[in-house]
This record gives C-alpha cells, structure tokens and sequence, in this order.
C-alpha cells in the first residue's frame, strides 16, 4: 500500500472528470414497455471504449445516470445503449428521440477481457436487461468470429414482452456458428419457445470445460443459480465472468456509492471473475 | 533553516498580515448558552478579526475539512434547451487554514491523496493548491475520545507550510514549505536561542508523556483485525444502538463520499451540478435504480464504515481513513466508539 | 406548450404556509412568469374549471373539509399537500386527544352544532396526494424546489436523511448532549436554515419521521436520558406524524 503521489497545481489544472461531452442520438426506439435503444455519436471525436465498459448520461436539468454500452467497438464510431425507465433521469430519456442532445462522460471501469477468451469457448448467459452489457461482447465475438471455438447464448427474461434486441436475437438463433438459446419464465398465447427459468438450458447444451469461459449477467437471483450450473459443468471459477449493477455516480472511484468492501465498481469492475466477487463477500 | 520563534504578543499582526493576502479561517470560540456545558465551544470559521482565533481550542463539531471540501460545491453549470454548454465550476481562492491541529493536518493528507488518486479531482484539488495551512501542535489530548497516538497522527511528517509550537509566552516556529516561508516573511520572527531550544525540547519531552496509546494492538495489525471480524455478530451488536443519522461520516475528517443535485433555476434557463456530502450511513447510499440496496441493514452499513476508516481508505490511498481524532465518537447520540469498535473486534477475534 | 395552471387553497390551518409561499416574493416572479394562477386563496379573488397543479394547506377537520379537498382533487392533475397539517394531520390532531364535545365548545362556542366536526386527519387520508411539502410551517426554498421540479417535469423527492446530517453541518453541538431530547434523530431533514437547534431549540418533529427510523433505539436513548417512551410521545404528540409511527411499537 503506496502512498498516492499528490500534485496539487497539476491535480488543480487536471479537466475534470464530471463534466460531460455532447452527444447527439441517431436513432432511438422503445424496445419494450420500460427499456428504449439508444445509438449515440459524440460530438467530435468518437467515442473509445472496450465491451462491457460503461458510460453516464445527462439529461440537463434532471440528473445522470450510469448505463452499459451495448455495443460493441467492431460496430462503427457510435455506440448503443439499452435505457430501462426506473429513475428520474431514465424516466427522462423516455422523452428522447432522433437528434435529440444529452451528455455523456466516460467510458467508464474496466472491460470484458476478449483476448484471454481467443481461442475458447464462450457461452454466454444474460438475464433480461443483462443482455444489454453481454450483447457488446457478443457482438464484439460475432464480428470476430474466427477467433473464438464454440459459442453458445442463452438468454432469458420474465416474459416475451420483456425479450430485448427480439429481432437481433432472432437471427443470432438461426446462425449455424452459434447456438443461441432463449426461455421466458411464463409464456403467453403467441409464445412457442422455451418456457421455464434460464437455468433449465443448461440441461440443453454440452459444455467442454476445460476451454470455456462463461460470461454471466443478469439480476442477482439469477446470477447466484446460473453460477451454481456453471459450476456443476465444471467450468473454473475464474473463467465465470459477470458484470455487476451499482449506483457509480461519479464514475471515477471517487464518490463511494459503488463500493463494495475495498473495491470501487466504477473503476476495478464491473467486470469481475466469480473469483473476485466470492471472495468480495457483498458481490451479490 | 535556523528554529524561529515568535512571541505570542506578535501573533495577532501576523494574522493581520496574512488576512490581507488570503481568507483566514481559524478556530474561534463559539457563541454558547449558559446551559452548554460540553467542551465543544468552539468551531472552526472565517474570522474578523484576530483576536478572535483560539489557537488554545480543543475539539470542534467540524474541522477544517469544510474550507477545502465544503458540504455543498458547484462542479458544472450549464444552460437548459438545446444548446446546454457545460462548464465545470472550479471555485477557490486563496486561504490560510490558521491553527490545524495534527490530526487534521493528517486527514487532510488523506483526503488529498484521495483526490488525486488515478483521476485527479480539480475541484477539490484547485481549492487546496490555493490554501496554506499553519498547524498548531498539541501539548496534551483534546479529551478522552482522540487516540491520534495510536492511529499515527500525532506527529505528521508532512501536510503543513508552517507548524507553531505554543510554549509559554512564545510560539516555535516550524518553517516546512516554501510556501511557509513566504507566510513567515510576514511575521515578527526572531532565531532560537539555545534556552528557546531547551524550552522547545522540555515540550516535546512532556507532550510525549501527555499521550498515551489506548488501542491494546499495533496499529498496523487493524487492517487484519478488521477482516477476522467480518463475520463478528459485534457489528449487529453495535447497529442495534445506532440510528444511521450520518453523524459520524458528517464531522469526519476524512470523509469525502458525496451524491450530486442538479439545481435548476426557477426560470428554467439554466442550472447547475452541486455535489454535497453523502454518508455511507443512510439507508439508500447503496441502492440502486431498480431499488435493490446492496446495504440494506444498518450494521453492514455500519461494518462498511468501520473497514473504510481502519482498511479500506489506506489500501486505496496508502494514508489512514481514521485519525483518531474522536469527532465521530463525539457526534454519535447513541455513544458508538470507534476507537472502543476496534477494541472489542480485537478482543472478539 | 400551454401554461401550467396552478392554485393555492387552504383546509382547517393557520395558513401560515400559504403566507411562506407569498413570502417568497420576488422569488416566485419566474414562476409566475411560466404559469397561471387560476385561485389563490391567501392572495386573491377568483377562480378555474381546471388547475395542473394544486397546492393546499391544511388538514381534514369537518366533513366541510373532506368536500373541498374531493372537489379540488377531482378539478387538478397533481395535488401537493402543503405543511405539516396537510401532510400529517399537524397540531390539529390534538384533538384527537381530548373529549370531542370539550373541543367543539371551546374552540366553536355557542354555534358549535353548525360545524360538522370529525376528527383531525391529514389530505391523505381522504384523497390521493401526488407529492407532500411537509413543516410547520413549510420552507420556502423547499416549496420553490418543489415549484421548479413541477415545471421541469421531473419529481420532487424529500430528503431522506435525519435532521442530524443539516444540524451537524450547522456546527451544532449535538442537544442530547447538552441534556435535551431532541427529534432530530428520526426526523426527516430539509427545514435548513430554519433548523430549531441553530436556535438552541429541540427539533420538535414537525416534518415526520424519515424513512426506516430506529425507533428502537431511539427508545433506548431516550431510556438513558430517564425518559419513558410514553414521556416522550406527549411531549412529540404535537405534530402526529412522529406519534403514530412511533406509538405503533410503543
């Protein structure tokens, strides 16, 4: 444990970290009844970012509010975000259309760790708005598809009018390279698809171990029961992979909302192993 | 640089001095009412005048933290409408923070490397660039809650410009930046003689036997302490008595957790970001937009600030979370201790 | 888009809140500037069909009251309670306390047979209400606050800390610790700068409670202090909104 290097005229003259960029929305479309998609330019120079990392809206005048990226960087100089209206600020973005301006700071913590994955197989679990995060790395694998062995994505949510990305996932489920599994937990009249918790597709795939890395992301309840199965198939802890929601507000490890015990999510996760978070305790 | 001393009856134009270049704040008694009977009489402002700074003070409800982190801070303002223009707010000028007790002195170090830590904070940073601070050392303990021996602040290495040593009728004066140097340009300073550095040993001699250690460890073992406790049932012991009202987080020194209120002018043309003080202690610190809270019970919350003052705060920035300088134990309607906590942790392992 | 429409009217209250919004004075010029006043009661004559907002003063004393607080309910797309009577019955819940008949006579006098007196209870009780200003009286930069979220569209969120965060951050020497029991500990903040114990004065609770308080300990201070909880709901009985949390576990 280093003491912090302190500068103050530097740190004095440092931009600083909570004023945001414009941006302009190219598209936006409500995807279900609480979640709208967003695609997203800044203004001058593109965004840089990594899957998995993250980015904070403002809406002037309301608030900020940290959201997944859900694209990927194979995908073009904008960037996607899927927006579930819960608060103030989401509420708001409810409101935003085409053309319509915001602010955004970041991107923000670490990223899903691609390069580790070359060569391995990955099998992708999402749970409702967990798809939002996992999609930039899906996507991301998708466009770079020669470089990874078998995939696999399942992809759950409580009802068919909550399944985000339908159409997208739809053609990822007729694609002969990947297998791309989803389940509702109640159906309706126009369902003909799995119905039952994610869990029960693991029953349905074959998973080789020794060479795959599971990315996990969802609600915490579904996170605690689909580690359990990857487990049983014997997939090492440090290769179960999940994105974990917290509250980051400032984004830059400062503000403490996001911390758990020692860690600031905002700057060493979201990104963690099932390593970390068991051994974090308060993970989930 | 040759010891300095300065007679106590200089002190004033020597403030004087000062004020005329930066705001000076300082410990000033307060305005208390004949029933006040407890020793918090004084508190840290903006003075008037310098007759009115008590470098002889003891504790404060809130200590100099406040010039360099103030409760509620501008970051950014902007118009409302289509064209918002952020700008960030970098509000400072220069100050004297005038008679910084040891202990404060530490915390503001810890709170400085927190501030520059892998993203500089110019906001806070901008403000502390532009303030000098004169320490005043401690001949005794402030009362029976500080235990800055044990946490390491007693005698900080560093984190002042200038140090005054009260002893009898005259201050020493300890130069320890250039920015010091320029400050006692100002003042009527006059080389030690060798009766003044006897003077000046025989204070070292008896403020050594005024302290005493009140943790029955090392205080390097409290990070380890801390982590075999982690499943302790002391931490809900403990949170039975406690009403997360934030009052420990709020007279902190070393706390700097904040939440951000955009604040809209009535007209609706424009507005600004304020960030204000946040505690870990409230229910809803933790929680998030779908409504989860992720410390949803007041002895999590009670164990997370207990580790961030003892671990978590010094693994991050390598300085202590906790200067023991009894302000928390103070505050608390409920009589929650830190320092007892780490006494009984230790003990319960 | 149109001009908001907003009202001003007042149930069984000293008005007192009414008279905080009118001392707001060149503070609501903007909001005047972006809306109409259809009624205001304290202020002026006259009135319209139909408000977007409603903001009433006062609690539900007489069956008078539960009719105008249905009407103004039924003429308003958000209602907003004003003060501690609106929001949690206020010192009119007193009442509730004594003999109801002792009560019509001393405050009604010989005509007490033409008020339809009931017991004292908060808007709530009676109607929907979309946001609450709680005090006795209400802060005016809370109310300008509140006035500024309407217009933006975004909600009014109360704080949800204790008093203790604003009273710490006032310098204050804690009053528990000088001898006074003081409510601050479970009290909901956002009075600032009207903080009674800047003035030396105990909160007294006219705000209620903040969310999830430790009753229980609240209890156990006030048995350190050699107060039995039922000491300390008389003295707290005033503003209602503290008493009936606190009395369900009593």
């Amino acid at each position: 444990m280093s003491q912090v290097a302190v500068d103050f005229e530097k740190g004095a003259a440092a931009p600083s970290p909570y004023v945001p960029k414009m941006a302009r929305l190219l598209e936006a479309e409500q995807m279900t009844e609480t979640e709208r998609f967003f695609r997203v330019a800044l203004e001058g120079e593109p965004l840089r970012y990594e899957p998995g990392q993250f980015v904070s809206c403002m809406v002037f005048g309301i608030g900020e509010s940290p959201i997944s990226i859900c694209s990927s960087p194979t995908q073009g100089d904008a960037f996607e975000l899927t927006v579930r209206s819960v608060g103030m600020v989401t509420n708001a973005l409810k409101k935003f259309g085409k053309g319509d301006r915001l602010g955004i700071r970041g991107p923000f913590g670490n990223h899903f760790d691609y390069s580790a994955m070359k060569g391995q197989d990955v099998l992708f679990v999402a749970g409702g708005l967990g798809l939002a995060p996992t999609r930039s790395l899906i996507r991301y694998v998708l466009d770079n598809r020669q470089d990874y062995g078998k995939v696999t994505i399942l992809f759950g949510a409580r009802e068919p009018k909550w399944l985000l990305f339908r159409q997208e996932v739809e053609e990822w489920t007729k694609r002969k390279d990947i297998d791309t599994r989803v389940t509702v937990d109640r159906g309706d009249a126009s369902w003909k698809g799995n119905v039952g918790v994610i869990t029960r597709l693991f029953r349905q795939i074959e998973v080789d171990p020794t060479r795959t890395y599971a990315v996990i992301v969802g609600p915490p309840i579904m996170f605690k029961f689909t580690v359990l199965e990857a487990l049983a198939e014997g997939i090492p802890e440090h290769r179960i992979i999940c994105s974990l929601e917290r509250h980051m507000k400032c984004g830059v490890g400062k503000c403490g909302h996001c911390q758990i015990r020692g860690i600031y999510v905002c700057r060493e996760g979201p990104v963690f192993t099932y390593e970390q978070v068991k051994k974090l305790r308060e993970g989930i | 640089m040759l010891p300095l001393v300065l007679n106590k009856s200089d002190l004033g134009a020597w403030i004087e001095a000062l004020a005329a270049q930066r705001r000076v704040a300082a410990p000033v008694l307060k305005e208390t009412s004949p029933a006040d009977r407890t020793d918090l009489k004084f508190g840290w402002e903006y003075i008037a005048d310098p007759a009115e700074v008590r470098l002889d003070y003891t504790v404060t409800v809130l200590g100099p933290k406040k010039f360099l982190w103030p409760a509620r801070q501008t970051v950014m303002s902007y118009q409302i409408g289509a064209d918002p223009r952020p700008t960030a707010v970098l509000d400072h000028e220069p100050h004297v923070l005038f008679g910084v007790h040891p202990c404060d002195v530490t915390a503001i170090q810890t709170l400085d490397a927190a501030f520059s830590k892998d993203i500089a904070d110019p906001h806070y940073l901008a403000r502390r660039a532009d303030t000098a601070i004169v320490s005043i050392d401690c001949a005794a303990p402030c009362d029976e809650t500080c235990f800055c021996l044990d946490m390491g602040s007693l005698y900080p290495e560093a984190g002042y410009d200038v140090m005054l040593t009260p002893e009898g009728n005259r201050f020493f004066v300890e130069v320890k930046t250039p920015l010091g140097e320029a400050l006692v340009e100002k003042a009527k300073v006059r080389p030690a003689t060798k009766q003044d550095m006897q003077a000046r040993q025989k204070f070292a001699e008896e403020k050594r036997g005024n302290f005493h250690f009140q943790l029955p460890f090392e205080v390097k073992y409290l990070p380890e302490i801390l982590d075999a406790s982690y499943d302790s049932l002391v931490w809900e012991a403990i949170a039975r008595r406690c009403f997360a009202c934030g009052s420990c987080n709020t007279t902190c020194p070393t706390c700097y957790c904040w939440d951000v209120d955009d604040d809209v002018a009535v007209d609706l043309t424009k507005g600004c970001r304020v960030r204000r003080y946040d505690s870990c202690q409230l229910d809803p610190f933790a929680e998030v937009a779908g409504g989860e809270n992720f410390r949803k019970d007041r002895s999590s919350r009670l164990r997370h600030r207990m580790f961030r003052k003892g671990k978590y705060i010094l693994d991050q920035t390598g300085r202590s979370g906790c200067v023991g300088c009894g302000r928390c134990e103070r505050a608390c309607v409920a009589d929650i201790s830190i320092k007892e906590t780490f006494i009984q942790i230790a003990g319960s392992r | 888009m149109a001009r908001p429409v907003l009202m001003f009217d007042s149930l069984s209250c000293c008005e007192g809140c009414g008279l905080q919004v009118i001392n707001c004075e060149t503070d609501l010029l903007p909001i005047l500037a972006a809306a109409d006043i259809g009624r205001f009661r304290e202020a002026s004559d006259g009135d319209v069909p139909h408000y977007n907002v409603a903001f009433v003063e006062g609690s539900i004393v007489t069956s008078h009251d539960i009719e105008k607080i249905q009407e103004i309910r039924a003429k308003t797309d958000i209602l907003v309670a004003l003060g501690a009577c609106a929001t949690h019955g206020g010192v009119n819940m007193l009442k509730n306390f004594q003999d109801p008949d002792d009560v019509a006579r001393y405050v009604y006098g010989e005509r007490r047979a033409w008020v339809p007196h009931i017991p004292a209870r908060p808007q709530k009780a009676e109607v929907k209400v979309d946001a609450e200003i709680p005090g006795c009286p209400l802060n005016p930069a809370e109310f300008l606050e509140a006035a500024t979220c309407l217009l933006m569209g975004k909600p009014f969120r109360l704080p949800n800390y204790p008093v203790c965060v604003d009273c710490k951050l006032a310098d204050n020497v804690c009053l528990w610790h000088k001898g006074v029991p003081c409510l601050g500990i479970v009290t909901r903040a956002g009075c600032k700068p009207y903080l009674c114990p800047s003035a030396g004065h105990k909160c007294i609770g006219c705000r209620g409670l903040v969310d999830k308080p430790n009753t229980q300990a609240a209890k156990d201070v006030m048995a350190e202090f050699g107060l039995t909880v039922q000491d300390v709901l008389r003295e707290f009985r005033l503003f209602q909104g503290i008493y009936d949390e606190v009395s369900k576990e009593a």
